[in-house]
């Protein structure tokens, strides 16, 4: 690591932790347009050991995405938020400390609203899914900013699944 | 105007099929009826040939609670038993997926183990190794009183793996009939390969998803179909075909995908589908071929109880795709139909409901099938001819299930 890594890294971190604070929030948008690059690219995927092969069950650019969450109220969804548990585990600033890649441990809660029975379910927290981040971090410009998220999911089966992002 | 007890309870004024009693979605003494007169008796759409592309390769699933595993031998051949050993009844396989070419901590390579007392298997179901045999059994017992039970086991219709438990059962080709002749250039022309897959476990009647599957009328749910197909042309013009053997097809349009904002048309396809085209099959008693222009989907259940249903959902291209066209199928696929989809998760939504609104013990629903639209896409033909045929195989009235009916075929 450069000699300013540890300043970077530091940094890095924050940028993750406040990426995770917006999300919660459901501030989609503010994350997309104040924390990440242009060219960012999004990805959810797992590895299926049933058909043994890589998956990627979501992809998209920061514009895309920006679509998605312009396009969720015509779409009938489980109301249901996510609280995202997210420790940065490891921070590397490459040697010119242009970008910096970070792993991250990731457990979603889905605090139930809709659920299954609302009259039952309302107000009780499950565990939705658990992974990692893997994050690209330009370090270029006035703030760090993500470049590229994979949401690398260990949890496969997701019954209802989402419209949210993770 | 809303009603009085009395008045919801009374059966709806409608003819045989046009509705059907909640109870043959909730009652679990019919959930075993089907399990034993439907489930064990029909041919399953288990898994894809791409799945097992090697010898010794292999995928277990079940059947009416059946554990079930299937191989590809040595000579090529696709083959399915009972994941049983004939010894104590132990699970031989556990694993979802993978390769007996192997060895594993208490057998050979290019065997099926028991991991319990060690017994072996090769991929023809035959065993191989009886532990300390002569030992044990003398000339009581030997390898050959002791192989597998092998399930009839056949690859078709798109390289799809069927299986059935029932030795008796008619030929594949007589249980597919016609349903599928409209995609077999689609499914044929090339060999697929599964790209896709995930799983979920809903509380709610297996039926509940097919139904879904069988009617379009549920585009109301979804605005990516009303954007895209409902208020394009040739939407209404698409008409079900009921076959034998309670499958239904429904006609294809041209899809508008870019019609939904930040979505593009899809000039990827299957060889003989045009460009944007939507295909779909639905099988009795639970099997979907979904074909959507540049993806193929395809549904398979596993019913669990009267309310929990596995569902299986599998995404396919074909085997000769380069990198960038299987992204492409990849993300069009997904963007629909993946588990952070736009359609899929309101589909389920929607069964999960009706999951809710129909368990044991609450008040009878009656459920109408009756829309009438000379066959076309919001005629609700698929449901009723499912439930002919379900009514003809359980020798059970589904507007009356504890009526019971006296037909050559129920008996």
């Amino acid at each position: 690591m450069a000699k300013n890594g540890a300043e970077l890294a530091l940094s890095v971190r924050d940028l993750i932790y406040r990426s995770v604070v917006l999300m919660d929030s459901q501030k989609v948008t503010e994350w997309l347009e104040g924390l990440c690059a242009p060219d960012f690219e999004y990805l959810i995927t797992a590895y299926s050991h049933e058909i043994r092969r890589e998956q990627e069950w979501f992809h998209g650019r920061r514009d895309e995405l920006l679509d998605v969450v312009k396009m969720m109220p015509y779409h009938n969804t489980d109301h249901s938020p996510f609280t995202r548990h997210v420790s940065v585990y490891t921070v590397d600033v490459d040697e010119s400390c242009l970008t910096a890649d970070a792993v991250s441990s990731l457990v979603v809660y889905q605090n139930m609203f809709d659920g299954i029975n609302s009259h039952l379910d309302s107000g009780d927290t499950r565990l939705f899914c658990s992974g990692k981040y893997y994050d690209r971090v330009s370090l270029e410009g006035d703030q760090p900013r993500l470049l590229q998220r994979n949401v690398r999911l260990d949890t496969r089966r997701l019954d209802k699944g989402s419209h949210f992002l993770l | 105007m809303a009603r009085s007890a009395k008045q919801w309870n009374r059966k709806p004024d409608l003819n045989a099929v046009e509705y059907v009693d909640s109870r043959i979605y909730t009652d679990e003494e019919i959930f075993e009826r089907e399990l034993e007169r439907i489930w064990k008796k029909t041919w399953v759409l288990a898994c894809h040939e791409s799945e097992i592309p090697a010898a010794y390769d292999f995928r277990t699933m079940s059947i009416a609670r059946e554990p079930i595993v299937i191989c590809r031998g040595e000579d090529e051949r696709v083959r399915a038993f009972l994941n049983v050993c004939p010894h104590r009844a132990n699970l031989i396989v556990r694993a979802p997926a993978g390769s007996f070419a192997v060895g594993e901590p208490s057998g050979n390579p290019k065997r099926m183990t028991c991991m319990f007392h060690g017994w072996q298997f090769n991929m023809k179901g035959e065993c191989t190794e009886i532990t300390r045999m002569k030992q044990g059994y003398q000339e009581r017992l030997g390898k050959d009183d002791v192989g597998l039970r092998e399930l009839r086991c056949e690859v078709g219709y798109g390289g799809f793996v069927w299986v059935t438990l029932d030795d008796e059962a008619m030929s594949l080709q007589d249980f597919v009939g016609s349903s599928l002749d409209f995609l077999m250039t689609e499914l044929e022309s090339e060999p697929l390969e599964v790209f896709h897959y995930h799983k979920s476990i809903i509380d709610s009647n297996y039926k509940l998803w097919h139904d879904t599957n069988s009617e379009f009328y549920h585009d109301y749910m979804h605005y990516h179909n009303r954007v895209t197909s409902m208020m394009q042309p040739g939407y209404f013009d698409r008409k079900y075909t009921a076959f034998a053997n309670g499958h239904a097809s429904v006609g294809s349009m041209e899809v508008k995908y870019d019609a939904y904002h930040g979505f593009q048309s899809r000039d990827l396809s299957f060889p003989g589908m045009p460009r944007n085209g939507w295909k779909m099959v639905d099988m009795f008693p639970g099997y979907t071929y979904n074909l959507r222009g540049s993806s193929l989907r395809i549904d398979t259940m596993t019913p669990i109880s009267a309310n929990k249903v596995m569902i299986e959902f599998r995404g396919l291209g074909l085997k000769k795709d380069t990198p960038e066209e299987r992204r492409q199928r990849i993300r069009d696929h997904n963007s629909i139909w993946g588990p952070f989809g736009r359609n899929l998760h309101e589909d389920l939504l929607g069964i999960t409901g009706q999951g809710v609104a129909m368990q044991p013990h609450q008040e009878v629903r009656y459920v109408l099938h009756g829309r009438h639209e000379d066959n076309t896409i919001h005629d609700e033909i698929g449901m009723r001819h499912y439930y002919e045929e379900w009514s003809r195989r359980m020798g059970i009235s589904p507007i009356d299930p504890a009526k019971k009916l006296a037909t050559a075929a129920a008996e």
